[in-house]
């Protein structure tokens, strides 16, 4: 399944609320700071944010990733056939009929008899 | 532009899968292709090389010739393209203008094994297979991790009628790819040509585990009936063992069956009228 415009535009908009989220923590910490108070946990909503933008990526994730491939190891084999991989290209010979029967060398041949 | 598209595909497809539809290439280069080489983008090189080697393969030496000096336009010093004009002398029999192009190969570029490889395709082109076998040898010797040499040898071997040689190939291809189920049933075949009681056990054995691999294999379905049935028919095989020898037989008869109930009788008859051709 080939990633569409949407799939692409929540992974976008996942990664900005993310990026925003990290942003409000150091916000929240530079306030601590400047407040002199004690850090003891990150605010809630900074925290559901966090959680929610992560959970968005994930699905953007895997949607623009492309298709899964099977986990058995020959899985990919399956629809081959030896006709096919018996046919290695770097050992071509053509010493072979295509010659004779491809349809130049049969015209010049046939004009050759006339 | 669609249809460029589409043939682009077709052409990646044959590429992946190794597949030698050298007619149908050129004939998709004929349609539109030889008029688009411009339009191929980032693919246009490896499309002229497969075009210019199915194009050789037809003896359209007209097609392969453009195709090299297109290629050649662009890299003057590959020897990549080297290769394919030598390909090109051998397509038109002039072996020792093509022998010579390799050998300079070679010489300039000792690690080049495409060109050491071509060597020995002459050496087969020309009948000459106990040549190609000992050049093919000294080949694996130094490449030994090239898996198409070492299949090149094993069919090399079973021309020559060395089975347990061309066993030894296989062997060692399927320790390189030991989950490909076609290097089992290619292993279990030639033990199967080979005979003797020891062999035809074995071949059950990697029939079977082609079986396993990929369950969609009826030929290797079929190898283990044979070879089961062969098992039975021997006077060794103890009573225990002939009664599950007895049950593999007809669950892979009954098997095979199925598989084949599966097939439309139309499809069947489609192919038996187009024997009678």
């Amino acid at each position: 399944m080939p990633a569409t415009f949407i799939h692409r535009s929540i992974l976008t908009v996942g990664f900005l609320s993310l990026f925003h989220a990290a942003y409000s923590a150091a916000q929240h910490r530079s306030y601590l700071r400047l407040n002199d108070l004690d850090f003891t946990h990150l605010p809630l909503d900074i925290f559901i944010q966090t959680l929610i933008s992560l959970f968005i990526i994930m699905y953007g994730v895997l949607q623009v990733a492309g298709d899964f491939k099977e986990i058995k190891a020959s899985a990919d084999l399956e629809d081959r056939t030896w006709e096919t991989y018996r046919n290695i290209p770097s050992f071509y010979t053509f010493s072979h009929r295509g010659g004779k029967c491809s349809q130049l060398a049969s015209k010049s041949g046939l004009e050759e008899i006339e | 532009m669609s249809s460029l598209k589409e043939n682009m595909e077709k052409l990646k497809l044959y590429r992946e899968h190794n597949i030698r539809y050298s007619r149908e290439i050129t004939q998709v280069w004929n349609e539109t292709i030889s008029s688009n080489i411009d339009n191929l983008g980032k693919e246009k090189h490896i499309i002229l090389e497969q075009v210019c080697i199915a194009a050789i393969d037809c003896y359209q030496l007209k097609i392969a010739e453009k195709c090299i000096h297109e290629l050649y336009k662009e890299f003057p010093n590959s020897s990549r393209i080297r290769i394919l004009e030598s390909m090109y002398h051998e397509a038109d029999e002039n072996f020792n203008r093509a022998l010579q192009i390799l050998n300079d190969i070679v010489k300039k570029d000792i690690t080049n094994s495409a060109a050491r490889k071509r060597k020995i395709a002459i050496c087969k082109a020309l009948g000459r297979n106990t040549e190609a076998i000992k050049e093919l040898v000294e080949y694996l010797k130094i490449f030994m991790a090239d898996v198409e040499a070492w299949q090149e040898l094993s069919e090399l071997y079973i021309s020559e009628h060395e089975y347990s040689k061309a066993a030894f190939c296989v062997e060692e291809l399927i320790l390189h790819n030991p989950h490909n189920h076609l290097l089992h049933q290619r292993y279990a075949d030639i033990r199967y040509s080979q005979g003797g009681m020891e062999n035809i056990e074995l071949a059950r054995t990697y029939y079977n585990q082609s079986y396993k691999l990929n369950p969609k294999n009826i030929r290797a379905l079929y190898g283990s009936y044979l070879t089961t049935t062969a098992l039975l028919n021997s006077q060794k095989v103890s009573g225990k063992k002939k009664d599950a020898a007895v049950k593999v037989v007809d669950w892979c008869l009954k098997e095979i069956k199925k598989r084949y109930s599966e097939v439309k009788v139309s499809e069947i008859e489609e192919s038996l009228s187009a024997l009678e051709i």
